[in-house]
C-alpha cells in the first residue's frame, strides 16, 4: 500500500509558498509581521532585528562573520528561511557579491509596530453590554465540542445529531483526501484518513485550515485577506468580546465558518452581536486535550468493545480485531503510538507506557501477515558459451530479479575475471580478450547492457551475443567493435 | 540460445517455503507451479499462482488459530 503521510505543515510554510505580490500585501499588516517574526528560528529573529533600521544592503559575507564556524549550519538555515519568506531580499551589488536587505514593506510595518505598539483594530466591548459572557472553561468546552462535532461530521455524516452549517461542498473539500468513496458502500476512511485522526488536535486544525485557505481561491475569496484575518485573530484576547460591526463584510462571512469550526463563539445581545475568540484561535501551537468521541471511531477497528459506560470504554485488543485493523491500513506503529499518546495520566508516568508484551504482540501479529514476499522476476538460463555460462552461474547463485533492479554482487572465476552485476549492467573482465593479451587484463573491460529494450540478435557467426563496451577510467563508454563476439539477452 | 522465463520470485522463511513446496507436490502434475527452487528460502514460481498461494497461506494461518470457546 502506498505510504501517504499527511504532514501537518506549518502555517508559515503555507505563507512562504505564496507568490511575491501577495506576500508584500500581507506584510502591510503589522500583526502578520509580528507573527512571522515570532515563527522565525532564533538566529533569524536576531538578523531581522539587527537589520531593522538599516536601509542599505548588507553584504552576505558580513552576516557570515557574525557567526562562529560551529554555527554555520544554523546560519544557513536561518538565511534560507528568511529568503523563503521574502523577509530578506537578495541582490547582487557592483562587486558581484551577494547582499541582503530587509523587505521594505516588512521593514516599515515592523518599525511602526515597534514604535506605536500593537493595537488591534478593535477594542473589547464594555461589559455592561455584554451580559452572559461565558467564562473560560465554558468557552473551552464549547470550542472542543464544536471541533469534535465537526470532526464527526467530517468522518461520517450519519453519526452526527446536530449538523453544522458548513456547506456540503466545503465538507467535500475537506473529505476529499480523507475518505474514499466507493459506489454502493458508505464512504470509508482511507489510510491517510486514519493518520489524520491519530494526529493531535492542533495538527488536525492546521490541516483543515490549510485546506480551507487553498480552497478559498476557488470560491473567489482572496487567500491573503484570509490569512491576514486569521493571524489577526490569533492576537485577540481569549474570552473578550469583540463587536461584529468592527469586521469588514468579508471577515463577517468568514467568521461564521470559523464559528462552526470552534475557533470563535458568536453571541447576540439586544442590539449588538459579538464574537469571542476561543483558545483554538489564539494558541495556534498548543494542543488541546483529546476527547472521547474520536477514540470511539478508532476503537471499533482496533479493539473489540466489551463494555461501554458514559465515561469509560473497555475494549480488548484481540488478534481478530487487529487483523481487521491491518486490513484497513492501520500499521502496528500507529496503533502503539496512539496508545502511548492517549494514555491515562496515571499510566503515562510508568515507563514504558504501553507494556512490552502488548507492543511485541501487536508487532508479531502484524509480521504474521507478511511472511511471504512476492516480486515479479525474469529467469534466464541456457547461455550459449562458456563465458556467459559463468554469468548465468552468477545470476543463479544470488538472485533472479528484473534487469532494472539487478543486485550488486561479484565473484571470481578461474581466468582472473571479476564479474559483477549492477542495475541493468554486468561488468566483466573481457575474458575473450584474455586470449589476445593476458597481461593487459587488469581492469574491468566489458559491459553487458540488460535493458529491456535490448533485442536478441545474431552475430556473423550465428551466436547470440551480449553487447560489450569498454571501460575508460571512471566512465563506461559505449563503443562497439572491439569485441570478438557480441552477446545480448532477450528480455 | 538464452531462455527467459517470466514469473514470480518468492522470498519467505523456511517453514513457509516448505509449506509452498508441499502445496506444489499435492497439486496434480499439470498444475505444478514451482519452476525452480533456488534455496531454502527462495523460489521461482509461475505468475498466476500468486493469489492462490496467498489465500492458502491465510487459510493455513486461520486453521492454526485457537479461539477459546466461550
Amino acid at each position: 500500500m502506498p505510504e501517504v503521510r499527511i504532514i501537518a505543515k506549518n502555517f508559515m510554510d503555507m505563507v512562504a509558498s505564496m507568490p511575491a505580490m501577495k506576500l508584500d500585501k500581507l506584510y502591510e499588516n503589522g500583526f502578520i509581521c509580528e507573527a512571522i517574526l515570532r515563527s522565525l528560528p532564533p538566529l533569524g529573529k536576531k538578523y531581522v532585528l539587527q537589520l531593522l533600521h538599516i536601509d542599505v544592503p548588507v553584504a552576505a559575507k558580513l552576516l557570515e562573520e557574525w557567526v562562529l564556524p560551529d554555527g554555520y549550519t544554523k546560519h544557513r538555515v536561518a538565511i534560507d528561511r528568511l529568503v523563503q519568506l521574502r523577509v530578506f531580499v537578495e541582490a547582487v551589488d557592483r562587486k558581484n557579491d551577494k547582499t541582503y536587505k530587509l523587505n521594505p514593506t516588512f521593514q516599515k510595518s515592523l518599525q511602526q509596530l515597534l514604535v506605536h505598539g500593537g493595537t488591534l483594530p478593535r477594542e473589547p466591548m464594555p461589559s455592561n453590554i455584554t451580559v452572559r459572557l461565558p467564562n473560560l472553561e465554558d468557552l473551552e468546552a464549547y470550542a472542543l465540542q464544536q471541533w469534535e462535532c465537526f470532526l464527526l461530521q467530517l468522518i461520517s455524516s450519519s453519526l452526527v445529531e446536530k449538523p453544522s452549517n458548513i456547506s456540503s461542498s466545503l465538507m467535500k473539500v475537506f473529505q476529499r483526501r480523507l475518505l474514499s468513496q466507493r459506489d454502493k458502500e458508505a464512504p470509508k476512511l482511507t489510510e491517510s484518513g486514519f493518520q489524520f485522526l491519530l494526529m493531535e488536535t492542533n495538527a488536525q486544525l492546521w490541516y483543515i485550515i490549510r485546506e480551507y485557505i487553498s480552497n478559498s481561491e476557488e470560491r473567489g475569496v482572496d487567500a491573503a485577506d484570509l490569512i491576514s484575518f486569521m493571524l489577526e485573530l490569533s492576537f485577540h484576547v481569549i474570552g473578550e468580546a469583540y463587536n461584529i460591526n468592527s469586521l469588514t463584510d468579508f471577515q463577517r462571512s468568514i467568521i461564521r465558518d470559523l464559528a462552526d469550526l470552534g475557533l470563535v463563539k458568536l453571541q447576540q445581545g439586544r442590539k449588538e452581536s459579538w464574537f469571542i475568540p476561543t483558545k483554538l484561535a489564539t494558541n495556534l501551537s498548543v494542543s488541546l486535550a483529546d476527547s472521547s468521541s474520536r477514540k470511539e471511531l478508532i476503537n471499533c477497528d482496533v479493539y473489540r468493545v466489551e463494555y461501554q459506560l458514559p465515561n469509560l470504554i473497555v475494549g480488548a485488543i484481540t488478534k481478530e480485531s487487529l487483523y481487521n485493523a491491518f486490513e484497513n491500513g492501520i500499521t502496528a506503529e500507529q496503533i502503539i503510538s496512539f496508545l502511548q499518546q492517549n494514555a491515562h495520566p496515571r499510566v503515562a508516568d510508568r515507563t514504558p507506557t504501553v507494556p512490552e508484551n502488548v507492543t511485541d504482540q501487536i508487532r508479531l501479529w502484524e509480521s504474521d501477515l507478511n511472511r511471504v514476499e512476492m516480486t515479479e522476476a525474469y529467469y534466464y538460463d541456457e547461455f550459449p558459451s562458456r563465458v556467459c555460462k559463468l554469468v548465468s552461474e552468477m545470476y543463479l547463485k544470488v538472485h533472479v530479479t528484473l534487469p532494472e533492479n539487478g543486485t550488486v554482487c561479484y565473484g571470481k572465476t578461474r581466468r582472473k575475471c571479476t564479474w559483477w552485476l549492477r542495475p541493468g549492467y554486468i561488468h566483466t573482465y573481457e575474458s575473450i580478450y584474455a586470449a589476445k593479451s593476458r597481461s593487459k587484463m587488469q581492469r574491468p573491460y566489458g559491459m553487458v547492457h540488460l535493458h529491456p529494450a535490448n533485442v536478441l540478435w545474431k552475430t556473423r557467426k550465428q551466436k547470440f551475443a551480449l553487447s560489450f563496451a569498454p571501460w575508460k577510467g571512471n566512465r563506461w563508454k559505449k563503443q562497439w567493435g572491439h569485441t570478438l563476439g557480441h552477446y545480448s539477452l532477450l528480455v | 540460445m538464452v531462455n527467459a522465463i517470466k514469473g514470480v520470485f518468492i522470498s519467505c522463511d523456511i517453514p513457509m517455503a516448505q509449506y509452498i513446496i508441499n502445496m506444489n507436490a499435492s497439486v496434480p502434475a499439470s498444475d505444478k507451479f514451482i519452476i525452480h527452487i533456488l534455496d531454502s528460502t527462495h523460489m521461482f514460481v509461475q505468475p498466476q499462482v500468486e493469489q492462490m498461494i496467498r489465500s492458502q497461506i491465510a487459510k493455513f494461518r486461520e486453521d492454526n488459530t485457537y479461539v477459546k470457546p466461550n
